[in-house]
């Protein structure tokens, strides 16, 4: 029998994506290794220098506070949307009269923009007009003219932590909804009448039966931890100073440094770590099958 | 039993207000600061900016969002009606090839890309910023347009391809007729990441005329802030809420499904 679609029609079908993937995503990484190997100024001297981008990025203190920074803010926004959105998603399901309206609250970030977002929380976490701090002075929790800094060296990462969660909350919460829905009743019904309480159903049965949707969200989360830019690059820029530098953001203030060969380098960096964990991501989800 | 029932219930409650609390804490914050200092006169002066265009914001991003959403819907049922249903030399290599695709970040390609865009001659251009959209949001939507193709009967391909239709018919005539959810969940979710994004306009736009939302915002903020010019701020960002709330709230279903969908087969 002849193959369906004949013998050449099938390439035309993919050719605008692969034309689009090779040309924009796969040319722009072959682009960045090179370009991490040389000088480059991003407009025209690009020598080669061989690994001396590589070298000097693991001596730079700068890219190991942006390294640690994410990873602190992997842990932490990672670990606060899945609590919180495992929480407030079993919490929904026992359809308590007005359910539906903490869910649209917690859902309502997802139509805001997180540009929108960070500005947002930028302004409201300034540490003299801002309303955080103005609140907490009303409240009578903070002296009238102390100032907490919520943006500088020491708070600045978990700030963005909270940002993040803020916006991906609801998310976590939505997709824990839609797998709770999966669960059989038959499997509650069953230890409600072995006496088994709120608090042994949720540890022996709500919790074990999410397992795939937990590392979901986990692997998700992990991803979208390297990839944050916005809430940072729109809050502190990094500073003060370079203490709340991500890698991506660090990457992008050496661009506007001129400094692209090095800039291409973190992106290498940033890339690699990337794939390791697409594979592990890959790995592991064809394991639990 | 009853009180046991009724103490739950109030401990639920207490979590989930004081969690309420804090996520309508930001949003309290900005709709009162938007009026503050210059009252409803905030919003006026936003919308007679001499910086800040509301409306060509609006129009750029719903352009970039929605040119980039109908892009991706032609393209990503294309190939993924290929892939899922045809066979043809190099179809599992050149797929992994694209899936691997999906891990890289725009972070990680600022500067090539800046480049490439200016080689092209696209720099500055609303197409030069729809392409690398398109580019990286076009392959999870693949992705999901593969595994729903996948789940069409193949009775409905052999019976049409004895009545004698060709590919395409089967495509637009079968295909595309029972895809109306799937399409809309590809839709919905390329034109909210597109309409999100701030990084790709950010590096590849320098005329304020052309900014999207996501990047007008700066236009609103300086050095030094009054008290006034937070207000407008506050206010000029709520103004740019208001048309994603709207399309949210018309495509909650498909949002919903579509994000549910992204989350659980990536």
């Amino acid at each position: 029998m002849r193959q369906f679609g004949g013998r050449w029609a099938p390439y035309l079908y993919v050719a605008p994506i692969v034309v689009l993937a090779a040309g924009l995503l796969y040319y722009t990484v072959g682009y960045a290794v090179w370009a991490s190997l040389t000088d480059w100024n991003g407009l025209t001297r690009m020598d080669f220098v061989g690994l001396d981008n590589y070298t000097r990025l693991f001596e730079d203190r700068t890219f190991y506070i942006a390294l640690g920074n994410t990873l602190k803010f992997m842990v932490a926004a990672v670990g606060l949307q899945t609590v919180l959105g495992l929480l407030v998603a079993v919490i929904a399901k026992e359809r308590l009269p007005g359910s539906n309206l903490f869910k649209a609250i917690f859902f309502l970030p997802i139509a805001m923009a997180p540009a929108i977002i960070a500005t947002v929380f930028k302004y409201m976490f300034e540490a003299n007009y801002g309303s955080l701090n103005e609140t907490l002075r009303a409240m009578g929790l903070l002296g009238q003219d102390s100032t907490i800094l919520w943006l500088g060296a020491d708070l600045g990462v978990w700030s963005i932590v909270v940002i993040n969660v803020f916006a991906w909350m609801g998310f976590s919460m939505m997709v824990y909804f839609s797998g709770l829905m999966s669960i059989p009743d038959e499997l509650y019904e069953a230890a409600e009448l072995d006496g088994a309480g709120w608090w042994r159903r949720l540890r022996s049965i709500t919790i074990p039966s999410l397992r795939g949707t937990t590392s979901v969200l986990i692997t998700l989360g992990i991803v979208g931890s390297l990839k944050t830019f916005d809430t940072v690059w729109l809050t502190t820029q990094g500073g003060p100073g370079v203490s709340t530098h991500f890698l991506s953001t660090f990457l992008y203030q050496e661009r506007l440094n001129r400094d692209a060969g090095y800039s291409s380098a973190i992106g290498i960096f940033i890339l690699v770590a990337a794939f390791v964990l697409a594979v592990v991501q890959a790995r592991l989800s064809s394991r639990e099958k | 039993m009853r009180h046991h029932k009724l103490a739950t219930w109030s401990v639920m409650y207490l979590v989930l207000g004081v969690l309420a609390a804090m996520w309508m804490y930001p949003i309290v914050v900005a709709v009162v600061k938007s009026f503050a200092v210059g009252g409803t006169g905030n919003y006026t002066a936003v919308l007679n900016h001499d910086r800040f265009d509301y409306w060509s914001a609006i129009g750029n991003s719903f352009m970039l969002a929605g040119g980039s959403a109908a892009v991706i819907m032609i393209i990503a049922s294309l190939a993924g009606f290929a892939f899922a249903r045809m066979q043809f030399r190099g179809r599992g290599l050149l797929y992994k090839a694209l899936l691997a695709g999906m891990a890289i970040p725009v972070a990680a390609v600022v500067t090539p890309l800046f480049s490439t865009m200016n080689d092209l001659g696209l720099r500055d251009s609303s197409l030069g910023v729809l392409l690398p959209l398109v580019a990286f949001n076009m392959l999870v939507m693949l992705l999901l347009m593969k595994n729903h193709f996948e789940s069409i009967p193949q009775e409905l391909v052999e019976a049409a391809t004895i009545d004698g239709a060709r590919p395409i018919g089967v495509f637009t005539k079968i295909f595309l007729p029972l895809s109306g959810p799937a399409l809309a969940n590809v839709g919905v979710l390329s034109f909210v990441y597109c309409w999100n994004e701030y990084l790709l306009p950010n590096l590849l736009l320098t005329s304020p005329e052309k900014f999207p939302v996501t990047q007008a915002i700066s236009l609103l903020q300086y050095e030094r802030m009054s008290q006034e010019q937070i207000g407008q701020l506050y206010a000029g960002l709520i103004l740019m809420t208001i048309p994603s709330v709207i399309v949210y709230l018309f495509s909650q279903r498909y949002l919903q499904s579509g994000l549910t969908a992204g989350a659980v087969k990536s």
